[in-house]
């Protein structure tokens, strides 16, 4: 080789590589923002999010974040009333300058804290809020967590299937939790379009640990199926408690119980629950693989369905920017206008994520309401031991 | 200055209309009453202007107008007055403990009747209440008079005769019983006054808020209206005001300084994710510290009279 | 409403009320010597419960700050529930030390020593979750080898009650019994219901009020993580607020007995417990206003409670 093609060679690579490095020097990371409840009451769920977007941070800046460009997630706690909320969204939106926000836990916090983002013209992923209107708050509010309107029904169908005779149905709910209230309204309306009996309605708090009146109540009305809208600790003992006095027939359970976190609680017992998922570890794809496999590693369970959403949440934040720098160069634009693109985006586009292939709809006056190609129905699988437990699919 | 607007616009008018909660607390307390009812009449204020404003009034383009909102004050303020009435001439035959527990128990059923109303929404509560402002910051509008008012009517009610019958009656009921002072009639006073106040600031706080559901005027709520009153000064009526002011920025500073760079990891995230631990035990402290909070009569006539030195 | 279902209905509400009436007991010896109400109750109770769950050698979650951490010995059930309920009692002694002494010394008034412990308990309670994490734990269960629950009735119109509900009543009794014998038949009984009566003049007598107080706490905050893991045993740990939520009912099963009152308390708890289990079942939604509507119409009617003495006005 001839010494000028050598230093040639030499020059270009040295200038591709310092190219290179002030690149990386020149890009600081893009902010997105995470608010859940990571103290109180809430923090239960609150912790289990934060894990889903920690795994998917490391994820996707390990697959080249942004194209080249890492991102960082913001922690700021949203705790488990309105006003921490709200107090967290403007700290993220005005002091970390956030080019989006996931959160926050709780609908009714999503109520008092998003307007705040649709006035600053911010994109708010919630990821966990399933009651009605959360996408009619504004434009920039979407939610990657299904109102279950369409998986109830199919629960209750494989209930159906498995015990023909089925006519006798037993509902309970958490009376004072936004997402149980919506999801036993659909509960009770697909319990009536299929034509089975309303036997009881009985209702119970978050906080309950004791159950037995409601049980009393419900044994007494012979049922042939109990539904159960509760959160991980109260749908546990109230499954637990409902086999200990002798219930011996199908129990359905809600989204609040998708969760390996019940298992010690309920152990052994908690075998045969039949749960209408919004997202199920089962389901193969190679991102849910990866996201099971990280999970694992660090829980040594099976994800929660918190987590896979929040890892969802993450992910279309993640996407989207993807999408949009391909457009036009997100390095150039400013925060305000890049937060109005990265909304458009977000809602525009579709994603292969853990929780399945899904997509947004949208209208006037709203953000992104999930459209989720995959439904489950499962059912829980305890060993004889009552330690592990696996989701198996029905359907 | 813009920034720091934007980012504390909502924390600075909390600030107020907590000091004017604070205040609803004081008034029964000058008594020797503990009451800690106004969680509940500021729950059901905020109902109230929840209710009226998205069904009975039909929604329009733009802003919602203000005189809307003065009226749902005076109807939340009128509905609880009536209810603290109603609540007041029982309950207030109860001394010390025995009172702090009937008003307990008062906000425990209220909270119960409201998760299982259908007007009230259950647990999802009322959303998307119509705002009259364009931005948090403009309900300093509202809530700043509210505080002045209540502010200058405390004040007055201090140097009157009801006022210093109050404290006759905080001192030794059964003294102050004997010189002729009706204790049932000035209990009932300062708690429905009280009532009054605290339904207002509920009716504001919900269209503040865009939401309301009975997470809303909780028991911990009365945790926190102790806490601004015991700390911030249980004896003059600018106690309570700078104890409500001051303690519902503390966590929020708190956020704020663990956002700061300087600070090792571990001291950001204890004061980012330990704000409630901070909390607790500054209450703690603060009532072996400071048994009359922190603004004494002493300490402002101190400052008075270092004010009036001439220089 | 035939028999199978009204017995099941008062053997609920027996069951329920034992678990009020464990609580409350820890809650009312404290008022009956101090005249205060001491809300670390419940974050107390909550410790307890965490500590035996420790010493039964099990591993915390990976949340918060001692994340994955395990003690390096095993204890079996009951030996650990000894240990955390001491565990819990050291917490008292703390807390008394710390919070409530200086109070005392200081002449406070009883409603400022209420809030701090209030102040304390939301400090415990989020110290709690910061070191451990918010997950919902449980015991290796000691009851295992048993049928999960005792059928009272026959088998062809059976009444069933949870077993470890039955050992819970069990153990309230025994608490009940061993409390009362302690204040009425012991000199420290005595020395303690003279503290509650006058404290000065105790004092002058020759009592040392001090280590009494610290007694009662001792014996309070044992109650309470007895009272913490058994309430875990049966609805596992739920998470540092478990015992948060029982701090309120306990202040209506403590007046509706009466305030101070041992076997008040107890029976303050089996009222509100089967007055809860007896609400029909298309009011069921409204349960959780029962024990605070009983509170609110006891305290107009006979504030004293149900078996405490009418307060006297000195003038």
């Amino acid at each position: 080789m001839s010494l000028r093609v050598s230093v040639s060679i030499s020059t270009i690579a040295i200038a591709v590589l310092c190219c290179a490095m002030v690149g990386l020097a020149a890009d600081p990371p893009i902010p997105i923002g995470v608010s859940v409840a990571q103290t109180g009451p809430v923090a239960l769920a609150g912790q289990e999010q934060v894990l889903g977007a920690q795994i998917a941070e490391e994820y996707f800046n390990k697959h080249g974040g942004v194209n080249g460009r890492p991102i960082k997630l913001i922690f700021q706690d949203g705790g488990s009333d309105e006003p921490t909320a709200i107090n967290a969204f403007q700290n993220l939106i005005n002091v970390a300058k956030v080019v989006g926000i996931m959160g926050p836990s709780l609908s009714q916090q999503a109520f008092a804290a998003d307007p705040f983002a649709v006035r600053a013209k911010v994109p708010v992923i919630g990821p966990s809020n399933t009651a009605k209107g959360i996408a009619q708050i504004g434009e920039f509010v979407s939610r990657v967590s299904s109102p279950v309107a369409i998986v109830a029904p199919n629960a209750v169908k494989a209930a159906m299937e498995i015990n023909k005779d089925l006519k006798k149905v037993a509902v309970l709910y958490a009376q004072n939790d936004a997402f149980n209230k919506s999801e036993t309204e659909t509960f009770q309306q697909a319990v009536k379009d299929l034509k089975l009996e309303l036997a009881t309605v009985q209702t119970f708090q978050t906080t309950d640990t004791d159950f037995t009146a409601q049980i009393t109540n419900v044994l007494n009305v012979k049922p042939d199926l109990v539904i159960v809208s509760g959160l991980q600790v109260d749908g546990a003992n109230l499954v637990k408690q409902l086999r200990d006095l002798g219930y011996k027939g199908l129990i359905v359970g809600g989204n609040g119980v998708n969760t390996a976190a019940i298992f010690p609680i309920c152990k052994a017992k908690c075998d045969g629950i039949l749960i209408a998922q919004a997202y199920s570890p089962a389901y193969k794809s190679k991102i849910n693989d990866e996201f099971k496999s990280v999970y694992k590693d660090k829980q040594k369970k099976d994800p929660p369905q918190f987590s896979a959403q929040a890892f969802t949440g993450i992910q279309v934040f993640v996407e989207a920017l993807r999408a949009l720098d391909k457009k036009s160069p997100i390095a150039k634009m400013e925060l305000a206008a890049l937060r109005v693109e990265l909304n458009k985006q977000l809602i525009s586009g579709t994603y292969d994520t853990p929780l399945g292939e899904i997509s947004f709809t949208t209208g006037p006056g709203m953000g992104g309401e999930i459209v989720q190609k995959q439904a489950y129905v499962a059912q829980i699988k305890m060993d004889p031991d009552g330690t592990k437990g696996t989701f198996v699919f029905v359907k | 200055m813009a920034s720091f607007l934007a980012t504390y616009d909502f924390l600075l008018v909390s600030m107020v209309l907590a000091a004017v909660l604070a205040l609803t607390l004081y008034l029964p307390l000058m008594a020797g009453q503990l009451s800690v009812a106004s969680p509940g009449f500021y729950a059901l204020g905020g109902y109230i202007a929840a209710i009226m404003s998205t069904r009975i009034f039909p929604p329009g383009p733009g802003l919602y107008p203000v005189s809307l909102v003065l009226l749902e004050m005076a109807v939340a303020a009128v509905v609880s007055g009536v209810l603290g009435l109603a609540v007041g001439v029982p309950a207030l035959r109860l001394r010390g403990i025995f009172l702090a527990l009937a008003t307990i128990a008062f906000v425990q059923i209220l909270g119960v009747v409201a998760l299982n109303l259908d007007v009230t929404g259950g647990a999802i509560g009322i959303f998307g209440i119509p705002q009259p402002f364009s931005s948090a910051i403009q309900y300093m509008w509202l809530a700043v008079p509210l505080l002045l008012v209540s502010m200058l009517f405390v004040a007055r009610l201090e140097r009157t005769r009801t006022g210093r019958a109050l404290v006759a009656l905080r001192e030794d009921e059964l003294a102050a019983a004997s010189m002729g002072i009706n204790p049932t009639y000035h209990k009932v006073l300062a708690f429905t006054t009280s009532a009054v106040l605290a339904g207002a600031v509920g009716a504001v706080s919900a269209h503040f808020i865009n939401t309301w559901n009975s997470r809303q005027g909780t028991f911990d709520t009365s945790v926190n209206l102790m806490a601004f009153v015991l700390v911030g000064g249980s004896r003059t009526f600018v106690g309570p005001v700078v104890g409500g002011l001051v303690l519902t920025a503390l966590p929020e500073a708190l956020r704020g300084i663990a956002g700061v760079d300087v600070l090792p990891a571990w001291l950001a995230a204890f004061l980012r994710d330990g704000r409630l631990i901070i909390f607790g035990i500054l209450i703690a402290i603060g009532t072996v510290f400071f048994p009359h909070g922190l603004i004494t009569p002493g300490l402002l006539r101190r400052l008075g009279r270092r004010g009036a030195r001439p220089g | 409403m035939n028999r199978t279902f009204l017995l099941q209905q008062v053997l609920n509400g027996l069951a329920i009320g034992s678990v009020y009436a464990i609580f409350a007991l820890g809650y009312t010896l404290i008022f009956s010597v101090l005249r205060i109400i001491n809300f670390t109750h419940g974050a107390i109770f909550t410790i307890g419960a965490y500590a035996t769950y420790a010493l039964t050698g099990s591993q915390f979650g990976i949340n918060g700050l001692l994340a994955g951490a395990t003690l390096p010995f095993r204890l079996p059930f009951v030996l650990a529930l000894l240990g955390g309920s001491v565990v819990a009692a050291l917490a008292g002694v703390i807390v008394e030390r710390l919070a409530f002494r200086p109070l005392r010394v200081r002449g406070a008034d009883p409603l400022l020593t209420l809030v701090s412990s209030l102040g304390v308990a939301v400090a415990l309670v989020n110290i709690t979750q910061y070191l451990f994490g918010a997950e919902p734990y449980s015991y290796p269960d000691p009851l295992q080898g048993l049928p999960s629950a005792v059928n009272f009735g026959t088998a062809a119109a059976p009444v069933l009650v949870r077993t470890v509900q039955v050992v819970i009543f069990g153990v309230s009794m025994v608490m009940l019994v061993l409390l009362t014998y302690l204040m009425n038949a012991t000199r420290t009984g005595k020395a303690l219901r003279a503290v509650a009566e006058d404290m000065t003049t105790s004092s002058l007598l020759g009592i040392d009020t001090d280590r009494l107080i610290l007694l009662t706490f001792v014996i309070s905050g044992f109650l309470g993580g007895v009272t913490g893991t058994l309430i875990g045993l049966s609805v596992g740990v739920a998470g540092p607020y478990f015992g948060i939520a029982f701090g309120l009912k306990g202040l209506a099963v403590i007046v509706l007995g009466g305030l101070g009152d041992i076997p008040g308390a107890v029976v303050g708890g089996l009222i509100i417990g089967l007055a809860e289990a007896f609400v029909p079942a298309q009011y069921i939604a409204y349960r959780e206003a029962v024990p605070f509507a009983l509170l609110f119409v006891v305290l107009l009617v006979r504030p004293q409670g149900l078996l405490g003495r009418a307060q006297v006005q000195k003038v």
